[in-house]
C-alpha cells in the first residue's frame, strides 16, 4: 500500500521499482558511498542503459586521476587547475547521467557549497601567504625536491592556487548540475508524487464517506449489531 | 587634545552598550551618558577660553590627498551646541534608564544608535571641515532614521522614518553640491576661513547659498518641509527628546548660525531666511493650537520654535545672534523637559491625549510645577531664560535699531513675531492645561506615582532654565563672543532680566495679555479653527514627488525591459554595430587605419586540414541557424564548438583547444538538462521584415567583428609584452607559457575571475532556494485545501452516526507529515 511510507514518517519515494523501507534508498547527502551504481538506478535521462552504466564504472576512476595530472602538470603540458576541474567535474556530471541525481549524491566528497568555500579559502591562502613574507601577493616560490619513487619534483607554489581554482570549478559545475539537473529532477517527481497521493486520499476519503454512510444506515435499522461502539456511545 | 578621544569614547561605547542591555538591561543608558557627560563636562572646563575668544581646534587627517581632514573648531556657538547635545543628550540617556523596560523590542539596538548619534551630532557641531560636516550631517540623518523606526513592526514607524530620511538626506545631497561650490570658489573647505574671508565676488555664491540653506531647511523642519517632524513622534519619546527637542533638529539652525557671520548680507540669504523662518514659526504654532495629543502639540511647536531660530540665527544683526544664543539654550532646555514631562504622562497614564487626562497635577506637583516653568519658558514668561531670549529678539527686530534690516521688513517681522509669540503663549497655556488641570468633562482614572529617578531628568532641566534665566550674565558671554563678528554696528546688547521700560517690555506685556486671552476663548479659538478652509498638506507633496519617482521608474523598466531575449540580443547587437561598426567603417573609408599588407595579411590557409575544419563550420553553423528543433539545434552548435577547438589545435594552442573542448562539453550537458523543460520546437520564428531584419542585424554584426579583428591584427603600435613572458618563464618555474601567465603573471586576474565563477555557483544557488520557497508556498496552499477537505470529512463523520475509527487515526498522521 503506497501510503504506509507516510505513517512512518520516512521520506517517501515514489515511482517504478522503489523497494520499501527494508531496503529503501538513502536520501539526503550522508548517503553511504558503497552503494555505487549498484542496483537501484535511475538515469537522469530515459531508460537504463547497462552500457554506459559499465562505462562510467570503468571511466570515472581514470577521469578523475586524470584531472589531477592536468592540475599538476599544468605548469610545463597543457592542462592546469581550469581545465583539470573541468574534467573533474565532468565525471560527476557521468556520474549522473548515468546513475540519476541519488547517484550524484552519494558520489559527492563535499556539498558543492563546501567545495566553492574550501576552494575560495585555499585560493586566498595561496595568495595572501607571500604577504608574510615580505613578498607580494600571490608571488610565486619553487621547491626542488627528490623524492623516493618520484625522483626529481618540483613544487611550485602556484600549484596550491590552481588547487583553489580547480575546487572552485568542481563546485560551480556541481552547483549547476545540482539545480538545473538533480533539483529539477527531484521537483518532477515530487510533483508526481504528490499527484499520486492526492489521488489515493481522495479515493480514500471516498471510501470512508460511503462507509459512514453504511454505517448510518445500519443505526436506523430496527436491529443494531450489539458490538457496534457507535451505538453504546449514544 | 581630549576631542578626538571622545568620539573614540563615543564610538567604543556604542559598541558595547548593546551587549550591556542584554546583561542589565535598561539600566546601560546610564553607562550610554558616560561619553556625553564627559564631553559636556570637559567642554565647560574649557568655556572661559572658549568665550575669551580662544577656539579650541584640533586636526586629524583624513583624505589628505584630497585635502580632507577632520578639522575640528569649538568657538561659542559650537560651546553653546556642544552644552545641547552633551548635556542635555546625557540628562536623556539617564531619563530613558527609567524610561524603558528591560523587555522593550531591541532596546540593545536602540542604545547603541542613540550613542551613536550623540557622536554623529557632536561631530556636526564641532567640525571645521565641510567635507567632515556632511559626513556628520548624514550621519545623524542616518542613526535618526534607525530611531524613529525603532518600532519596524509597526508599518507607520517605517513610512515617517523613510519620509524622515528621504526629505532630510535628500536635500542634504543638495546641501553638499552647495558645500562643493562654496569651497571651490572660496578656494578653501574649512568654515572658519570661508565664514572670515567670504567670496562674496563669485557669481556662484547665492547659488551655493540656496542649496546649503535647502539643506540646513529640511533638516531643521521648516515649512514646507516641516511635515517629517510631527510624523517622526512615532519613536519613543526619549528619542523625541533628544532628537527633536535638544539635537538634530538644531542641525540646520547651527549651520545657519555658523555661516550667518560670513554670509548673512549676500542676496538671497537674508530674505529666505526671514521669509520662510517666519512662515514656519506662525504656521507652526497655529498647527500646534489644536493638537489633541501632547507630543504632536509639541511637535507642532517644535516646528514653531526652529521657525523662530531660523529667522533669529540667519539674519545677521548683533542683538539678532545674542537672541539666537540665549533662544537656542532655552529651547533646547524647556523643550526637552517638556518632552520628558509627556513622556511620563503617557509612561504612568497610558494615553497622552488631552481630551482624556484629567487631575494630573494633584497627583504629579512635583512634575507639574517643573512641566509648569518649562511652558513659561517656552510662552516668554520672566524670571525664566525663554523670556530673557524673547526680549532679545523683539528687541533685535524693533526698527530703527539695527542697520541692517530696513524699518518696513523690521516692521514686518517684528509683528509677525509677535503674533506667533501670542500663538506660542497660548499653546503653551494649553499644554499645561491638557496635561495637568482637572477638567470636569473627563472622568479620571487611577495610575501608578512615577518614581523619583523618574521625574529627576525633567525636572532638573527645567531648573536650568530657571536658574540661567536668573542668572542670564552666566549666558551672556556665550552670546557675545558669537555675535562680536557684528559689534561693529554700534548697538550693544546684553542679556537681561531688566532693561528698564523698553519697546520690547512693552510687547511682552502686550503678548502676555493677548495670549491670556487667547488661552481664555479657547473654544472660540477651536471654533475659527474648525471653520477655516483646510489648506493642502505640505506632505501631498511629499507624497506626489515619490509617486512621481516610481512612476518614472516603473515607465522607464518598461520600456526598455521588455522580456523578449532576441529584442535584448537585437539592442547590444545594434548598439555595437552603432557605435564601434560606424567608427570602423569610417576609419575604413578615410583610410584611418593601416590595413594588413600582403606579407602580415590575408593567407588561405597555412595547413590544409584548416580547410576541413572550416567546411564543418561553416556547415554546422548553416545548419544550426535551419533547425527548427531544439536538441539538434543544441548538439549542431556544440559541433561549431569543437570544430572551432580544432583551428586552436592547427595553430598550436593545445591549453586554449582543450579548455574549450570542455567547456563546449559541459554546456551542452548542463543546456540538455534545461532543453527538457522547454517546448521541442523553437516556438515562432521571425518572418517577412522581422526575419529579414533579423538576418541583416546578425550577418552584419558577423562581419564587424571579423573585418575588426583582422584590422586589429595589423594595428599594433607598440612591441606586444608577450615576447618578454618567454624569458621570464624559466624564472617562473615552467614551460606552458599559457598556464604561467594564468597562475602566476596575470595571477590577480584569475584570483579574480574565480571570484566569479563563485559568485555564479552561489547565484545559482539561489535560484535553487528561490523554487524551494515557491515550492513551500505552494504546499500551505495545499495544506489548507487539505484542512478544508478534512473538517468536511470530519464533518461528514460526525454528521453521520458512529465516529469512524479510520478517519480519526488518518488525519493525525496527516498532519505532522504535511505540516513539517
Amino acid at each position: 500500500m503506497p501510503t504506509e511510507s507516510f505513517e512512518t514518517g520516512r521520506p517517501f519515494i515514489a515511482g517504478p521499482g522503489v523497494p520499501d523501507e527494508s531496503g529503501g534508498l538513502p536520501e539526503g547527502w550522508e548517503a553511504p558511498r558503497e552503494r555505487w551504481l549498484s542496483t537501484v538506478v535511475r538515469p537522469a535521462f530515459g531508460p537504463r542503459s547497462v552500457l554506459l552504466e559499465v562505462v562510467a564504472r570503468l571511466l570515472i576512476p581514470a577521469i578523475l586521476v586524470l584531472s589531477v595530472f592536468l592540475l599538476v602538470s599544468g605548469h610545463d603540458r597543457p592542462g592546469g587547475g581550469f581545465a583539470g576541474g573541468l574534467v573533474a567535474s565532468m565525471a560527476y556530471v557521468l556520474r549522473y547521467i548515468a546513475g540519476g541525481r541519488q547517484e550524484l549524491i552519494a558520489g559527492l566528497p563535499l556539498r558543492p557549497n563546501a567545495l566553492l568555500s574550501l576552494g575560495m579559502l585555499i585560493g586566498c591562502t595561496a595568495a595572501g601567504l607571500p604577504l608574510l613574507f615580505g613578498s607580494p601577493v600571490l608571488d610565486t616560490a619553487k621547491w626542488e625536491l627528490v623524492l623516493p619513487v618520484f625522483g626529481d619534483v618540483k613544487v611550485l607554489s602556484a600549484l596550491f592556487f590552481e588547487v583553489g581554482v580547480y575546487l572552485i570549478v568542481v563546485g560551480l559545475v556541481l552547483s549547476v548540475v545540482a539545480a538545473l539537473g538533480a533539483r529539477m529532477e527531484a521537483e518532477e517527481e515530487e510533483a508526481r508524487t504528490e499527484q499520486e497521493q492526492r489521488i489515493a486520499r481522495q479515493a480514500r476519503r471516498t471510501a470512508q464517506r460511503s462507509d459512514a454512510v453504511r454505517a448510518a444506515e445500519s443505526q436506523d435499522t430496527p436491529q443494531p449489531p450489539p458490538m457496534n461502539p457507535g451505538g453504546e456511545t449514544r | 587634545m581630549l576631542l578626538p578621544f571622545i568620539f573614540a569614547l563615543h564610538a567604543i561605547v556604542a559598541v558595547v552598550v548593546p551587549s550591556l542591555v542584554r546583561v542589565m538591561g535598561s539600566r546601560a543608558f546610564l553607562v550610554a551618558s558616560v561619553p556625553l557627560a564627559f564631553s559636556a563636562i570637559w567642554v565647560l572646563t574649557q568655556a572661559p577660553g572658549i568665550v575669551g575668544g580662544r577656539p579650541v581646534v584640533a586636526s586629524v587627517p583624513w583624505v589628505p590627498a584630497l585635502g580632507i581632514t577632520f578639522d575640528f573648531r569649538i568657538d561659542a556657538l559650537s560651546l553653546a551646541m556642544v552644552l545641547l547635545v552633551s548635556g542635555v543628550g546625557a540628562v536623556i540617556f539617564c531619563y530613558s534608564a527609567a524610561y524603558f523596560h528591560a523587555g522593550e523590542r531591541a532596546l540593545a539596538r536602540l542604545a547603541g544608535i542613540l550613542v551613536l548619534f550623540a557622536g554623529a551630532m557632536l561631530g556636526v557641531v564641532t567640525t571645521d571641515n565641510l567635507f567632515a560636516l556632511y559626513v556628520f550631517w548624514e550621519l545623524t540623518s542616518v542613526s535618526s532614521f534607525l530611531l524613529v523606526a525603532h518600532s519596524d513592526h509597526k508599518e507607520n514607524a517605517r513610512r515617517a522614518a523613510t519620509q524622515a530620511l528621504v526629505t532630510t538626506a535628500g536635500f542634504g545631497l543638495l546641501m553638499l553640491i552647495g558645500f562643493i561650490l562654496l569651497g571651490q570658489i572660496g578656494g578653501t573647505y574649512r568654515i572658519s576661513e570661508l565664514v572670515a574671508n567670504p567670496p562674496v565676488d563669485s557669481p556662484w555664491l547665492p547659488l551655493a547659498l540656496i542649496l546649503i540653506l535647502g539643506g540646513a531647511f529640511a533638516k531643521s523642519a521648516q515649512a514646507p518641509l516641516h511635515y517629517w517632524l510631527p510624523g517622526a513622534m512615532v519613536a519613543p519619546t526619549p528619542v523625541s527628546g533628544y532628537l527633536h527637542a535638544a539635537a538634530m533638529v538644531k542641525g540646520g539652525v547651527y549651520l545657519i548660525a555658523r555661516l550667518a557671520p560670513g554670509f548673512a548680507d549676500v542676496d538671497p540669504w537674508r530674505a529666505m531666511v526671514l521669509a520662510f523662518g517666519l512662515a514656519t514659526m506662525i504656521i507652526g504654532a497655529w498647527r500646534a493650537l489644536r493638537q489633541d495629543d501632547l507630543k504632536l502639540l509639541l511637535a507642532y511647536g517644535t516646528v514653531s520654535q526652529l521657525g523662530f531660530l531660523t529667522l533669529l540665527a540667519g539674519v545677521g544683526t548683533h542683538t539678532a545672534a545674542v537672541a539666537a544664543i540665549a533662544m537656542l539654550l532655552a529651547h533646547g532646555f524647556f523643550k526637552s523637559t517638556l518632552f520628558l514631562t509627556v513622556g511620563v504622562v503617557d509612561h504612568q497614564a497610558g494615553t497622552r491625549s488631552i481630551s482624556r487626562l484629567t487631575g494630573l497635577g494633584r497627583r504629579m506637583p512635583v512634575l507639574a510645577v517643573a512641566a509648569g516653568l518649562a511652558a513659561a519658558s517656552m510662552a516668554g514668561l520672566p524670571p525664566l531664560l525663554g523670556f530673557v531670549g524673547k526680549e532679545a529678539a523683539l528687541e533685535a527686530f524693533v526698527p530703527g535699531h539695527e542697520a541692517a534690516l530696513s524699518t518696513p521688513v523690521a516692521a514686518v517681522m517684528l509683528t509677525g513675531i509677535v503674533l506667533a509669540s501670542v500663538l506660542t503663549f497660548a499653546y503653551s497655556a494649553r499644554f499645561v492645561w491638557g496635561a495637568f488641570a482637572d477638567k470636569q468633562t473627563v472622568s479620571g482614572f487611577p495610575f501608578p506615582k512615577p518614581s523619583r529617578p523618574f521625574i529627576a531628568a525633567p525636572v532638573l532641566l527645567s531648573a536650568t532654565g530657571l536658574l540661567l534665566g536668573v542668572l542670564p550674565f552666566a549666558v551672556d558671554p556665550i552670546a557675545q563672543s558669537y555675535a562680536s563678528p557684528y559689534s561693529g554696528s554700534g548697538y550693544d546688547y546684553h542679556l537681561e532680566l531688566w532693561h528698564g521700560f523698553t519697546p520690547a517690555l512693552g510687547l511682552s506685556v502686550l503678548l502676555t495679555a493677548a495670549g491670556v486671552a487667547l488661552f481664555w476663548q479657547r473654544r472660540t479659538v477651536t471654533k475659527v479653527q474648525n471653520s477655516m478652509p483646510s489648506w493642502p498638506e505640505a506632505e501631498v507633496g511629499y507624497h506626489l514627488f515619490i509617486h512621481g519617482i516610481y512612476s518614472t521608474a516603473l515607465q522607464v523598466t518598461r520600456r526598455t525591459q521588455s522580456g523578449s531575449l532576441p529584442v535584448y540580443l537585437g539592442i547590444i547587437l545594434a548598439t555595437m554595430l552603432a557605435l564601434p561598426g560606424v567608427r570602423l567603417l569610417s576609419a575604413l573609408v578615410s583610410g584611418d587605419v593601416a590595413l594588413p599588407d600582403n606579407d602580415t595579411g590575408l593567407r588561405l590557409w597555412d595547413n590544409p586540414l584548416e580547410i576541413v575544419v572550416a567546411l564543418v563550420i561553416l556547415v554546422t553553423a548553416v545548419a544550426t541557424v535551419r533547425e527548427h528543433r531544439r536538441f539538434p539545434a543544441l548538439i549542431i552548435i556544440s559541433a561549431l564548438g569543437f570544430g572551432i577547438a580544432g583551428l586552436f589545435v592547427l595553430h598550436g594552442a593545445p591549453d586554449l583547444a582543450l579548455t574549450l573542448v570542455l567547456v563546449e562539453t559541459l554546456t551542452t550537458i548542463i543546456l540538455v538538462f534545461v532543453l527538457r523543460r522547454l517546448p521541442a520546437n523553437f516556438g515562432t520564428r521571425p518572418n517577412g521584415w522581422a526575419k529579414r531584419l533579423t538576418v541583416l542585424l546578425c550577418a552584419a554584426a558577423g562581419s564587424f567583428i571579423a573585418v575588426s579583428l583582422w584590422v586589429m591584427s595589423a594595428a599594433r603600435t607598440s612591441a606586444p609584452i608577450s615576447e618578454e613572458f618567454a624569458l621570464y618563464a624559466d624564472e617562473a618555474g615552467g614551460h606552458n607559457l599559457v598556464n604561467i601567465i594564468l597562475a602566476d603573471f596575470r595571477a590577480l586576474d584569475t584570483f579574480g575571475e574565480t571570484i566569479v565563477l563563485a559568485t555564479a555557483a552561489v547565484a545559482v544557488a539561489s535560484l535553487v532556494l528561490l523554487n524551494r520557497r515557491d515550492r513551500v508556498v505552494d504546499e500551505t496552499d495545499d495544506n489548507d485545501d487539505i484542512a478544508v477537505n478534512e473538517t468536511e470529512a470530519d464533518a461528514a463523520v460526525l454528521d453521520g452516526a458512529a465516529p469512524n475509527s479510520v478517519a480519526f487515526a488518518d488525519s493525525p498522521a496527516d498532519h505532522p507529515r504535511k505540516e513539517g
